[in-house]
């Protein structure tokens, strides 16, 4: 058996090549570049240091940026977390179209970020957008829905929930089928009233579809780009800027690639944090099993 | 970021699989009438040249200044590339990323375009630039609103201040702009600083040599801020692109649009001819009467494939007829000096230009890429905040002593 060894790795050596250049070199390479002032274009790369690192912390638009990825986070697992859970609750029970209501609210997870984002241009715009012009009809002042620095940030993450809760609605659809029926009737029977029943039966039941759903919204939520580049670009000046955006303007608009790499290093090492985390506790459960 | 990475590369493939004797054009022309006039040139051409294959492919303006940079850099460049004279021209070309071009002119640069275009299409004494067409700035506005509510064209500030408060009286919004892409805002910050400080002062700011908290600064952003807090400016601007802004013109919601020609590439039919536009208005009389022209045209990267049949086409771009073509067709000014005006809208641009005592290229043309950025961003902040204003400039001198250190 031991001659058979190698057997794995030559199965494995088509995808590790693959994964060597398209993921490790280019990580690799933002790491190296976030050390230089390299502008993207010059044949010669000047190394300075932690510069851009120092730079990068006293950017008060890379903490309008991180501060907003913040309230991505927290919009995307306090709000579209627990509203994914409300809707699958309602559409696990058995009535009438459950599967039309299903389709209907998963169909936004069947569109890209940009086509949503077009979508909700023609919501939130400021004359003639549908909210504004309900506003007018009701009497009520215009909102500067994607112009006001003070809202804007919120109509992206509102945007962007409207894909992120069908998503955490679909992953708990499919961890309430694991929760077996007798174990709720028997609650029934021992008389455990409906709200009893969800809190001490159905919740610790859904742990495993919780932790996935918080963790890809958290990862979701840091990596935010799509929506807020179809929108606004980061705009007005900055205030809707996200990390990932901010590093693309930098990196391709202000023609600054080593100083794009350090955001983009920043942001690795936030987000492998959390990758590790999930993957531990993925890991470990299976152990478990 | 990794989708965007994807396309790249799949261009990229996509160019690799075309052989040497196609020639491959890049071209920003991405609203319909200029992308359907270039389509129709590029057919004259492929006429005149049936050996060469040519590919051109379009990308939206906006997301063609980001992959520009992308495509000079690859080792499968486009042959044939559009772009803007001035300073983003002189950035690729500092960086040896385009090829010098001079000798496709018989008799010279001079003898296909106006003396005062070489500086904007050269670098250190060599040629990398065909200017195509050529284009003013003006305060457009809709001939039948001016009629109706009995406005005069103003010439000077304050009677430009008259016209705001009378449009705004009668429930026009005095000013449209959109400044999701920012330039916008930078049309008013070289209008305002060309009337107060004159060509010397903007050219030099431009380079880099004026601090953006100089005194001479204060007076420009006083102006802009008379307009902003009198309300003259459209609400929300931050969310319009160009076009959105000149919608609001079209339908007769707003008044008057500070905008170049091209303004009447997006206008419909119907409203093309109601359109008119007066140059920006005086300030200060002793100071002479300076514009912006930004001029359009190609250029070929380093790394292109067919540099021989990209010469070619540089060269049937610059001749008369096909510039005459393009030109007539759009209304715009052709860059070769033999092209007359093509109708009388073009004639009068051509004239306010030609009674002016300078030209520059744009804001964000004649200023250093990354710096054009944060300039301009400070200008929209600036538009939104005006009380911010100390803090921008600050933020913009810090930037400037960076950005011009290097």
């Amino acid at each position: 058996m031991i001659a058979k060894k190698w057997v794995p790795y030559a199965f494995l050596a088509v995808p590790l090549t693959m994964y060597s250049i398209w993921v490790l070199y280019p990580i690799i390479s933002t790491f190296v570049l976030s050390f230089t002032s390299w502008d993207g274009v010059s044949p010669t790369i000047k190394f300075i240091g932690l510069e851009n690192f120092v730079e990068l912390f006293n950017d008060p638009y890379f903490g309008v940026s991180v501060i907003n990825n913040i309230k991505w986070l927290v919009g995307f697992t306090g709000v579209c977390v627990p509203l994914g859970l409300l809707i699958a609750m309602l559409l696990d029970q058995k009535f009438k179209g459950t599967k039309i209501y299903k389709t209907l609210i998963y169909l936004p997870m069947t569109l890209s970020f940009v086509i949503i984002g077009q979508i909700w241009f023609w919501i939130l715009e400021p004359r003639h957008g549908a909210i504004n012009t309900i506003l007018n009809m009701l009497g009520l002042e215009s909102v500067g829905w994607l112009s006001d620095p003070n809202v804007v940030t919120y109509s992206l993450i509102l945007a962007a929930s409207w894909r992120q809760i069908s998503y955490a609605m679909v992953i708990y659809l499919a961890g309430l089928k694991q929760v077996p029926n007798q174990l709720i009737e028997a609650a029934w029977v021992d008389g455990a009233n409906a709200w009893k029943r969800f809190i001490h039966i159905i919740i610790p039941m859904l742990k495993p579809a919780t932790v996935v759903a918080i963790t890809v919204s958290i990862i979701d939520s840091l990596r935010a780009f799509d929506i807020v580049y179809v929108l606004t670009r980061g705009g007005p000046f900055y205030s809707s800027s996200v990390m990932a955006n901010y590093m693309y303007i930098q990196s391709f608009h202000n023609y600054r690639m080593g100083y794009g790499s350090a955001i983009a290093v920043i942001q690795f090492l936030i987000t492998l944090g959390f990758i590790l985390f999930y993957m531990r506790y993925v890991l470990k459960s299976e152990e478990e099993r | 970021m990794k989708k965007l990475l994807l396309i790249v590369s799949l261009l990229m493939f996509a160019l690799v699989s075309l052989g040497a004797s196609e020639l491959v054009i890049n071209s920003y022309m991405s609203d319909p009438a200029p992308r359907k006039v270039f389509a129709e040139l590029v057919d004259q051409f492929r006429e005149e040249h049936p050996e060469l294959e040519v590919t051109v492919n379009t990308f939206a303006h906006e997301d063609f200044k980001t992959l520009l940079r992308t495509w000079l850099n690859s080792p499968e460049a486009p042959d044939v590339a559009t772009w803007f004279a001035g300073e983003r021209m002189r950035y690729f070309a500092s960086k040896g990323l385009l090829e010098p071009i001079g000798d496709i002119f018989e008799g010279g640069f001079r003898a296909y375009f106006p003396e005062a275009f070489r500086s904007a299409s050269a670098y250190e004494d060599e040629i990398y630039f065909v200017p195509q067409s050529w284009y003013w700035w003006g305060v457009y506005y809709r001939k039948s609103v001016f009629e109706e509510l009995n406005i005069q064209s103003p010439i000077t500030w304050s009677q430009f201040i008259k016209v705001c408060e009378k449009l705004k009286e009668n429930g026009y919004i005095p000013i449209t702009i959109g400044t999701k892409y920012l330039w916008t805002a930078a049309g008013w910050f070289d209008s305002l600083n060309m009337r107060v400080n004159g060509i010397e002062y903007h050219m030099d700011l431009t380079n880099g040599d004026i601090p953006y908290t100089d005194e001479g600064m204060e007076k420009v952003f006083d102006y802009w801020k008379e307009l902003i807090e009198n309300d003259y400016f459209i609400d929300n601007h931050t969310s319009y692109t160009w076009q959105d802004a000149a919608n609001y013109l079209f339908t007769g919601e707003a008044g008057m649009y500070l905008m170049g020609q091209f303004i009447k590439d997006v206008a419909p039919e119907n409203i093309k001819d109601d359109l008119d536009f007066f140059r920006f208005p005086i300030i200060d009389g002793e100071v002479g009467l300076y514009e912006d022209t930004p001029i359009d045209g190609f250029m070929i990267p380093a790394k292109a494939k067919n540099k021989e049949a990209a010469k070619t086409f540089l060269k049937f771009i610059a001749s008369k007829e096909a510039q005459q073509y393009f030109a007539e067709e759009l209304g715009r000014l052709a860059a070769n000096k033999n092209v007359p005006a093509p109708d009388a809208h073009a004639q009068k641009g051509l004239e306010m230009i030609l009674e002016s005592d300078g030209v520059m290229q744009f804001y964000d043309r004649d200023t250093n890429p990354e710096m054009a950025e944060k300039g301009m961003n400070g200008f929209v902040e600036f538009m939104v905040y005006p009380r911010r204003l100390e803090t921008i400039l600050k933020n913009l001198e810090m930037h400037r002593m960076r950005i011009y250190s290097e």
